[in-house]
């Protein structure tokens, strides 16, 4: 199975949002890491990634988001996962990965966040 | 070419030439030499007696008409005027004499003073002047009182004349006595001729030898009158600035010159290099040493023009030789070389490149035409060779295209695994050349699987068609149901007829009735299949008939095997107990039992590949000797689902995998929720074996999955360094603090976490991972609702 990978970004927000769809295992996770670390360079505040349509994920994968939280973290900024589905989110429970990242169940989850941090901005 | 033969011909034959003329030339020298020199010495010694025999004429000359003019004083009586007259003739006509004088005995005379006229050669002219003035006291002079008191005509020592002719002079004195009326002898006067140095000089030097030879002249007392030198003129001999004769040399010289011997001294040239030479003798008319120096180089340099056209001469012939060898030898070596190159252009492949001439019948011209014939030989060969490699190719084309046809007459062509009911079978056939004359078959007619497994004698083409024939006459049997004894007997005949070429057939032909497990066969003189029950291998109990094809109407026994569940049977032909190793050990079927009981845990498919490899192993270097074919059967595996499959490592391996475990496990019906964590389980697994186990790209992981009951296993079998992911894997700390978090090692906890059990084993070189992960059955449950969970 292959992994196709769409990025939008929200510039008025710091927000990127990259949807992933299909498979992230071994075969496919060096060039999602290319293209998530383009994104995480970007200095987005909040990087989501929308697993709405990933079907499956390896350790190979995981490695490559466990990275990249691990540099949007440094640089105090935000890696968000939403919309796992229950087979991917046992893969992540098993492994206990990112225990401290933020994950939105759905979409509404995610906008309201999103409201909440456009709020926020106004409010500064 | 430096290297060549004719170079080193040429440089040989020239030095040999050169020593040869060189030792020749070397002995003319020699010889010539001493002649030269003898001839030299002889020259030198004539010419210095011509010289010297010139001077004492010279002097001789002097003597006589001094004398003659006293003889005349002696008889007759003159005038004043007159001797005065005859003394003028005398110094005019004699050119050797420069001046004379006529000194009367003073008590003779008339005059008091004397008388003593004295002519003398002046500016060309004629002088007079005369000695018997007041204060010339002729008569004390030595000129005039030497030769009185001697008696006899006397040289005088060399002096500078005053009041006459003011030169360096010599004079000759002769008394001339007359006898008195009594008898008595009395002086009468003294005749002297004067002869200047000068004069002398000139005569001397006429002996010379060479360009820087010169003459010496001594006066008897020692005072040099002649010498290289003017300076030394009128000194001692003593006083002579000489280099390179001491003063006892010149003593021995002079003293023995003066004695009228003839000496000889060397002494090295004071002005130029080399020796020098005096001669000395002496004058027998004065007395005199007279005495020659030369320089022996200029002596002999006669003989040194003789070396140096001798050695120009020797030069000049070994030139003239070595080109004419050189010319020579090129000529003659001309084929050789152009043979040399034509032999590398040959050597390069281009057999085209053209020979030289060969004219005559010498050795050379026999190699070039021995050589243009092995060319032409060679050409020959090659086209041959050239036509043979392409019917061999086509040949082995049509060989090629042989065995795919032959092994599309064999199910699976050549590799099968199928799953019949309740019963696995896994067959392979490996020709021992391109085709072969093994075979195997199986068909199933109802609840009956038929199986034939049969070694065609010989091997290669004649063994294929008749391979080909069995095959299709076995083919016919379908459907035919007959019992298995009844069938061989048949086929027998059907093989039997036309079988002009004796060819045979062994044959193991069954049927197995799949629902009671009862295998009924008969054998055509084939090895007894093995059989494994329980861990234990044997071969069955088997009653055979002849092999097929020999004889017509033949007997087959009929033969029965009850199977039970989980038993084995391995159908084989001899290429496997029959292969030979290096040490001429046969295989045997003990080792094939031994080979099944060994690999009784693994898969059917991978028990054959391990049977194979072991029979490969065991035969190590060795060529395989004959077609190997192997059946394995496995029977009461209804509820066992199995599969396998060998993966290289590299680029899409997920993919791979993914590509042959999903369509199998959604085959096998197992719920996607499973198929989607078994995915992850083998990729997990595959990734680990790709990065720690090193494999060549060449060398497979192979993986078995078996759906057995309600367990489903995976084992996944790699030939790569021993590695235990379960132990040596890396594996992080879960649920850390994504600071302190490590990137990577989570796989083996993903292995761990979705699967029931886990074990690793090292297995004949290879890695083997066994995991296992049991279904609730008998709906599989619900997706998410793992008991461990």
């Amino acid at each position: 199975m292959d992994l196709t990978t769409t990025v939008a970004i929200d510039e008025e927000n710091s927000v990127a949002r990259v949807a992933l769809a299909g498979a992230l295992n071994t075969d496919t996770a060096p060039a999602f890491e290319l293209r998530l670390q383009d994104v995480v360079k970007g200095g987005y505040q909040l990087t989501v990634l929308d697993m709405k349509d990933l079907d499956y994920i390896s350790s190979a994968g995981l490695r490559v988001i466990f990275k990249a939280a691990k540099q949007t973290r440094s640089d105090g900024r935000k890696l968000a996962a939403a919309n796992r589905k229950p087979h991917i989110d046992k893969v992540f429970d098993i492994l206990k990965a990112l225990p401290d990242m933020a994950v939105f169940a759905n979409d509404e989850e995610l906008d309201d966040y999103l409201d909440s941090m456009q709020q926020r901005v106004r409010d500064d | 070419m430096k290297n060549s033969f004719s170079a080193r011909l040429i440089v040989l034959l020239t030095l040999a030439l050169a020593l040869i003329m060189g030792g020749g030339m070397l002995l003319d020298y020699r010889f010539s030499r001493e002649e030269i020199l003898k001839r030299l010495a002889e020259e030198a010694r004539i010419e210095i007696g011509v010289a010297i025999s010139d001077t004492e004429n010279w002097l001789k000359g002097v003597q006589a008409t001094t004398q003659l003019l006293g003889r005349f004083l002696e008889q007759t009586d003159y005038s004043e005027e007159g001797l005065q007259q005859l003394l003028r003739d005398v110094v005019a006509n004699n050119d050797e004499i420069f001046g004379a004088a006529i000194a009367l005995d003073p008590g003779i005379s008339d005059k008091p003073a004397g008388f003593a006229p004295y002519y003398y050669t002046s500016n060309g002219a004629v002088s007079f002047a005369d000695l018997a003035s007041e204060n010339a006291n002729y008569q004390a002079q030595p000129w005039f009182t030497a030769p009185a008191a001697a008696g006899k005509p006397l040289w005088s020592e060399p002096y500078f004349d005053t009041g006459g002719g003011e030169v360096l002079m010599t004079t000759y004195s002769v008394p001339v006595y007359r006898f008195t009326d009594s008898g008595e002898r009395t002086l009468y006067a003294v005749v002297t001729a004067d002869v200047t140095l000068e004069e002398l000089q000139r005569v001397v030097s006429q002996m010379h030898l060479g360009d820087s030879s010169y003459s010496l002249l001594f006066s008897r007392e020692g005072l040099v009158m002649s010498s290289r030198n003017q300076a030394s003129v009128m000194k001692h001999y003593s006083q002579m600035a000489y280099k390179g004769v001491d003063l006892d040399s010149w003593q021995t010289l002079f003293s023995h010159a003066l004695d009228g011997e003839r000496i000889t001294a060397d002494f090295p040239c004071p002005e130029t290099t080399g020796r020098c030479t005096i001669r000395m003798g002496r004058l027998e008319s004065t007395g005199w040493p007279i005495g020659v120096v030369y320089n022996q180089r200029e002596i002999l340099a006669p003989l040194h023009r003789y070396e140096i056209k001798t050695a120009l001469l020797g030069f000049g012939t070994v030139l003239l030789m070595s080109l004419t060898v050189y010319l020579l030898t090129s000529r003659l070596t001309r084929p050789l070389q152009q043979l040399s190159i034509a032999s590398e252009h040959i050597a390069r492949g281009d057999l085209d490149v053209p020979l030289p001439q060969a004219r005559g019948e010498d050795e050379v011209s026999r190699l070039v035409r021995s050589f243009s014939s092995m060319n032409r030989e060679l050409k020959t060969y090659i086209q041959d060779l050239e036509t043979a490699t392409a019917n061999r190719s086509r040949l082995e084309g049509e060989l090629s295209a042989a065995r795919e046809i032959q092994m599309s007459m064999l199910p699976g062509a050549g590799k099968v695994f199928c799953q019949e009911g309740n019963v696995n079978l896994w067959a392979q056939v490996l020709p021992a050349k391109t085709v072969g004359g093994d075979l195997y078959t199986y068909f199933r007619d109802g609840n009956q699987l038929l199986l034939a497994v049969g070694d065609v004698s010989d091997k290669g083409i004649p063994a294929a068609l008749f391979m080909a024939r069995s095959i299709s006459f076995l083919q016919q049997l379908a459907g035919s149901d007959l019992a298995p004894d009844t069938a061989m007997a048949r086929l027998n005949n059907a093989l039997e007829r036309d079988n002009q070429s004796c060819m045979f057939l062994t044959l193991f032909l069954g049927a197995l009735d799949l629902d009671s497990g009862e295998l009924c066969f008969a054998s055509a003189g084939h090895t007894a299949p093995s059989l494994l029950r329980q861990g234990r291998a044997q071969p069955i109990a088997q009653e055979t008939g002849p092999a097929l094809g020999l004889a017509a109407d033949q007997a087959y026994p009929h033969n029965t095997l009850q199977l039970a569940p989980g038993d084995r049977l391995a159908i084989f032909t001899d290429g496997i107990d029959e292969a030979f190793n290096a040490d001429a050990q046969m295989y045997g079927v003990q080792r094939v039992d031994e080979a099944m009981q060994a690999h009784a845990k693994l898969p059917l498919e991978a028990c054959g590949h391990a049977i194979i490899a072991s029979v490969e192993a065991h035969a190590g270097e060795q060529p395989q000797s004959d077609d190997i074919t192997l059946m394995l059967l496995e029977y009461g595996a209804s509820n066992t689902r199995y599969s396998s499959r060998g993966f290289n490592p590299g680029a899409e391996l997920t993919s791979r995998i993914e590509s042959w475990l999903q369509p199998l496990l959604q085959h096998w019906a197992l719920p996607p929720e499973l198929i989607m964590e078994l995915n992850l389980v083998a990729e997990e697994i595959a990734t680990n074996v790709d990065k720690y186990a090193g494999l060549a790209a060449n060398e497979q992981m192979l993986f078995s999955l078996a759906l057995q009951a309600n367990t489903l296993s995976l084992e996944v079998r790699d030939p790569g360094k021993p590695f235990n992911p379960l132990k040596e894997g890396h594996r992080s700390t879960l649920g850390a603090d994504i600071d302190s978090a490590e990137i990577g090692g989570l796989g083996v906890h993903l292995i761990i976490q979705l699967t029931d059990r886990q074990s690793y084993r090292r297995e004949d070189g290879h890695n083997v991972l066994r995991v296992e992960k049991d279904i609730p059955a008998p709906d599989f449950g619900s997706p998410g609702e793992q008991p461990d969970d």
